[in-house]
């Protein structure tokens, strides 16, 4: 537990000695938040447009986005200490394999945590109207989120040695999970088959909840859902990332 | 007293694809004693560092068997874990972390708390002379500085046995000889050092023992001494202009009373001879009435070089990306 803990608050630190690092993290989000969110207002009275003003659309589905993205590329973290030999120095250390894994994972986590609240105190600002126990609760669905795109791509990052290939891998996973979760636009605006396609993106519930949640409606059953696919997605994935972690020889 | 790594037909190969599989280690047979300086020497891809990776428990072997510090290396990673220290060749710091926070990370991974991490730090920060640097970012290094500090980080542990892989490639003479000053520090204060390296000069300036190895078998072992001497007299190099001409020289010296042994290695014709002095006009004198006059000539002491070109047929040299 406490290598866990050294793991983490070390990568932390690295992390926030960085800023680039940091604010780079938020750059994506953030733009979107001022360049895409305005172009919403036009379709906001559109047919099949969930009610509610674009902010109130937008902002929830970008938490879920900046998880899916910013948790999603934490691979390349770790290709990066494999490739300076700061994770084989570890590995000859008394350090357990397991605490290993989670020290990352919780370093991720901690990092998302910081940026959530932070993107949704930026939402506030261009208007976002929050529940504040809604948004709290948002904050562990965000986390799982996070802990299974971190996991998977850790993962991946642990045998894939290049980085471009790395790089392609991932977003040939990430980019069609996004558009068909409706984070950008409604999925009721695409034709059936885009719709039916969505019902199997999970993180097409767990925008919908984030939505949910913001308004406080936690009764909404892709409130349940989202908990559901995440929790168990967490698990599994993240038992990968260990027992890979076990095996790697990198 | 039981040798402090003993490996047994230690082996790894290599699956790459289904088909070529690599051996990169082939049952490797050592023993080392505690308090040696032990050196592995070879060329790149000799198998060196998949040796010391599957000693340092960083690489499981694909057959035989060691004990390192007492302990089976199959069974008893964790213990062997906590006995050693390991410094590979990219040494693994935190860039944008301080010499000081790396090595606190390190102390508090081996169960240190924070003031005895801080005690072993000054320690090591006066006995291996960090004081200039130990505060300012790992990223700001010189390529001695970086080494000396990873020199630190891999005894933080006061391990019993020390890792090196490849301590000072890539490293200007000076920052070299600041290194191996420090290791012999870190000898000094009783751990035992197993290293590998592809530098003659620091197997000859640093090891007890040697064990030279190519093609992932060892091929001799001893003290640097012990293995020069199984080259008698003296070693006289003649250089040429291309391999055609070095080998057609080669070929005028077959049946010379003086020559006791030649290779050819290049464009480099090398003649063991007894009596360098005596030897050399004659040898010069032979190739030159046949029409190959030698473009550079050089008279010298065995080295491990020769060593190694007389057991391989190659030079470590050639081998060598450094050196060309």
């Amino acid at each position: 537990m406490r290598d866990t803990y050294l793991i983490a608050m070390n990568e932390l630190r690295v992390t926030m000695r960085n800023p680039f690092w940091s604010v780079s993290g938020l750059f994506q989000p953030i733009i979107y938040l001022l360049l895409f969110g305005p172009l919403l207002n036009g379709v906001a009275g559109a047919r099949g447009f969930p009610d509610g003003n674009a902010i109130q659309f937008f902002a929830p589905g970008l938490l879920v986005m900046n998880a899916l993205f910013g948790a999603g590329f934490e691979g390349f973290t770790l290709r990066d200490k494999l490739d300076s030999g700061f994770l084989e120095r570890l590995r000859v250390t008394p350090i357990s394999r397991l605490a290993l894994a989670l020290g990352f994972i919780l370093q991720s986590s901690v990092n998302l945590v910081i940026q959530s609240i932070a993107l949704i105190a930026c939402s506030f600002f261009f208007g976002l109207q929050l529940h504040i126990l809604g948004a709290a609760a948002l904050i562990p669905l965000v986390v799982l989120i996070g802990i299974s795109m971190a996991s998977v791509s850790y993962r991946l990052a642990l045998v894939i040695r290049e980085g471009g290939i790395l790089a392609g891998i991932i977003n040939t996973f990430v980019l069609p999970a996004m558009i068909l979760s409706g984070i950008m636009l409604p999925v009721t605006f695409g034709p059936r088959i885009i719709q039916i396609a969505a019902r199997f993106d999970p993180f097409f519930y767990a925008v919908n909840a984030s939505r949910a949640l913001i308004n406080g409606a936690f009764a909404d059953g892709s409130v349940v859902a989202a908990f559901a696919i995440f929790a168990a997605l967490a698990v599994v994935t993240l038992a990968i990332f260990i027992r890979g972690m076990r095996e790697a020889v990198a | 007293m039981a040798p402090i790594i003993l490996t047994e037909k230690l082996s790894k190969t290599f699956a790459r694809g289904k088909a070529d599989a690599v051996e990169a280690v082939r049952a490797i047979d050592l023993e080392v004693d505690a308090g040696e300086i032990f050196g592995l020497l070879g060329p790149n891809g000799a198998g060196k560092s998949t040796t010391m990776r599957m000693l340092c428990t960083l690489l499981l072997p694909s057959a035989g068997r060691a004990t390192v510090t007492g302990f089976d290396l199959a069974t008893e990673a964790h213990e062997i874990r906590r006995r050693i220290g390991y410094v590979g060749q990219k040494g693994g710091l935190e860039q944008v972390a301080t010499g000081r926070e790396n090595l606190m990370l390190h102390a508090q991974l081996y169960r240190m708390s924070r003031s005895e991490a801080r005690r072993r730090i000054d320690l090591l920060a006066e006995r291996l002379r960090l004081g200039a640097f130990i505060d300012r970012k790992a990223e700001t290094y010189s390529g001695g500085q970086r080494r000396v500090l990873d020199l630190a980080s891999g005894v933080i542990n006061a391990p019993e046995l020390l890792f090196l892989d490849e301590p000072t490639t890539g490293l200007d003479p000076q920052s070299r000889a600041r290194v191996w000053e420090e290791v012999k520090t870190v000898h000094e204060q009783g751990t035992t050092i197993f290293l590998t390296t592809h530098y003659l000069e620091e197997a000859d300036a640093l090891c007890d023992r040697v064990a030279i190895v190519d093609l992932g078998r060892v091929v001799a072992l001893g003290t640097p001494a012990e293995l020069k001497k199984q080259i008698a007299g003296d070693i006289v190099t003649l250089g040429y202009d291309d391999e055609r001409q070095a080998g057609a020289a080669a070929a005028l010296l077959d049946g010379n009373p003086l020559v006791l042994e030649r290779h050819r290695a290049g464009t480099m014709l090398q003649i063991h001879v007894d009596r360098g002095d005596e030897a050399l006009p004659a040898l010069l004198r032979v190739v030159g009435q046949g029409n190959y006059p030698a473009k550079s000539v050089h008279l010298s002491r065995p080295s491990l070089d020769d060593v190694f070109l007389k057991l391989t047929g190659r030079s470590l040299r050639e081998t060598d990306p450094m050196a060309c």
